[in-house]
């Protein structure tokens, strides 16, 4: 997986990926993986931090949520909805397809030496 | 005896496990029959469903009408009532017609007494309205008692005036206090959908955080399970955990498909909250029993002072008309922002008036933003929704708004015939009024006992009769 040089998109590693309304105004994302290595893999990833994540669905990162549930190889984020649930101009009034801009991000795999330095 | 007396009375926690029924989820859109069987002879106490939810939109609760078809309501009410009332056990339904409003509890209610009259039954039905009057929030602004759930518009008090239908969800504190009325059928107006199960469980003196925790995984029956389904579920209750079991032999209840559940519509993973405290899923412990069959115990509770109140709110926003076609021109596909841009600018000119276009171009980031380039050039499709203070206004505007596109002289025009494609005629449809959300909120301090209104009585139907 990670010999081949091309970093594993999220897609490839979960097991579900999906997003769903908490309530009207808000978004919740689950991804649960299929094994320990991508959750391991993911959880460190700075492909899926909180600011990463936020610039994704354009929201503000102080209003991004997310969890680590090792016990559950799960991940899941909470964020503001871009406009209150049913409101004319919403394009999705469940937010059961907002899971997609995440099925493609590519994690980057993150190596100790690889961050010295960084500024 | 009324069932909620007779249970109450009869039914001892040392008596050995409480098995609740969750019939349906979504009352209304088929309860499977052969699974819902399975779970009446397993004997339950109690039958819990599950009827509404703010997630289908603003328009349920603002107009009053229900989402689920009628014929297909009118069919599961009467499959749910029968099973009660042949047991002898209470019937408990939440969230009535959708969103719960005063003319959905009562058409609830219309259609559970067509039934008795149909089937010549007699019942205890105690009913909860869950309407909260638009004064007592405009108070509740002005005292700094709304807190807004999410990123939610702080209201004004005109906001809150032109709402048609505000509700409260009604939670365990006052379910219990309805089931002081001998009762065989409740049914409440908005309730949270975890104390329509939890409510009976936790008068007879089962721990609260089980009782929360099993309500909250069986609200939405077997889509706990792997695979998922909407069958019928089965939660034993006892003093120290609860075990789940699909009433589908083919849908499993496994440690991991029920904790996975427990992050399902919800912000937190570890903390819900509810009226009366929070239920806290930090030690919860999930364990299989068997292939089909998880046990869960673990859940603590963390009661509040003084239970709160969330209220749901929607106001009219116009009357909508919605105009459908698809594009497939390569050209105007790549210029069809500035070329929608153009038309309403000159359809602005044709047709004054307060109307408003929402475009939601499929096939180039409708549902999710999507870079210019990535936009597609084979087709698209338009959906273009109008809204106005009038139905007449809005369908002007869709008409004029078409026929304006269909001709619109784009740079590099070849297809000189017309721009859209329509799949039938007429492309442009009025669908209703159109509402938004203005009340997603907590209101504190909210006098519970005032604003839920709790009546009850028989209802009775008597033998068809025969006409000569």
């Amino acid at each position: 997986m990670l010999s081949s040089g091309k970093p594993p998109t999220l897609a490839s590693l979960a097991r579900v990926l999906r997003s769903k309304n908490a309530g009207p105004t808000l978004l919740t994302i689950d991804i649960f993986f299929q094994d320990a290595a991508g959750y391991a893999l993911a959880a460190a990833s700075p492909a899926l931090s909180v600011p990463a994540v936020a610039a994704l669905y354009q929201a503000d990162p102080a209003q991004v949520q997310r969890h680590l549930l090792p016990a559950l190889l799960a991940i899941k984020y909470a964020l503001p909805r871009r406009l209150c649930a049913g409101t004319p101009g919403d394009g999705d009034v469940y937010g059961a397809q907002q899971h997609a801009p995440m099925l493609d991000v590519e994690l980057d795999v993150v190596l100790d030496v690889a961050l010295d330095g960084a500024p | 005896m009324s069932a909620s007396e007779r249970l109450l009375k009869s039914h001892r926690v040392q008596d050995g496990p409480l098995r609740i029924l969750a019939a349906s989820g979504q009352l209304g859109y088929g309860i499977p029959e052969a699974a819902l069987q399975r779970g009446l002879a397993r004997r339950p106490h109690l039958i819990g469903c599950d009827m509404g939810s703010i997630d289908p939109g603003p328009y349920y609760l603002g107009s009053g009408q229900m989402a689920a078809p009628a014929a297909m309501v009118y069919r599961d009410l009467e499959l749910v009532l029968t099973a009660a009332l042949a047991q002898g056990i209470p019937l408990i339904i939440g969230s009535a017609g959708t969103a719960g409003a005063r003319p959905q509890l009562d058409a609830t209610v219309a259609m559970l007494r067509a039934i008795a009259q149909a089937k010549n039954l007699r019942f205890r039905l105690t009913t909860v309205a869950s309407d909260v009057a638009p004064e007592q929030v405009v108070q509740a602004l002005y005292a700094g008692q709304l807190q807004p759930i999410g990123p939610m518009a702080k209201p004004t008090e005109a906001d809150i005036l032109q709402c048609s239908h505000i509700v409260g969800q009604c939670g365990t504190e006052t379910l219990a206090r309805a089931l002081r009325e001998p009762t065989d059928v409740l049914i409440a107006g908005r309730a949270c959908d975890t104390a329509v199960f939890a409510v009976l469980p936790e008068m007879l003196g089962y721990p609260v955080g089980l009782c929360q925790h099993m309500a909250k995984i069986i609200e939405c029956t077997s889509l706990c399970c792997s695979p998922s389904a909407r069958d019928a579920m089965l939660a034993e209750l006892d003093m120290d955990g609860f075990t789940l079991e699909s009433m589908n032999p083919q849908a499993h209840a496994t440690p991991a498909s029920v904790a996975a559940h427990a992050l399902y519509e919800q912000a937190d993973p570890f903390e819900v909250d509810e009226p009366t405290g929070t239920l806290l899923l930090q030690q919860a412990q999930y364990q299989a029993l068997d292939a089909h069959r998880t046990r869960v115990s673990g859940a603590q509770w963390r009661p509040r002072a003084q239970a709160t109140l969330k209220i749901e709110g929607a106001a009219r926003v116009g009357e909508r008309c919605v105009l459908l076609a698809g594009v497939a021109d390569p050209t105007l596909l790549a210029e069809l922002n500035p070329a929608l841009q153009a038309v309403e600018a000159r359809v602005r000119q044709l047709v004054p008036g307060d109307w408003a276009l929402h475009p939601h171009i499929y096939g180039q980031g409708a549902v999710r933003p999507l870079p210019p380039a990535q936009h597609s050039r084979h087709e698209a499709g338009l959906v273009l929704e109008f809204i106005a203070p009038s139905a007449d206004l809005a369908r002007t505007a869709a008409g004029v708004f078409k026929q304006n596109l269909l001709h619109h002289g784009f740079p590099g025009r070849l297809c000189s015939a017309g721009n859209l494609a329509f799949a039938f005629t007429p492309s442009e449809l009025e669908a209703g009024t159109a509402y938004r959300f203005v009340l997603y909120h907590v209101m504190q301090a909210a006098p519970l006992a005032d604003i839920f209104k709790i009546d009850t009585c028989t209802v009775a139907g008597s033998p068809s009769e025969v006409t000569p």
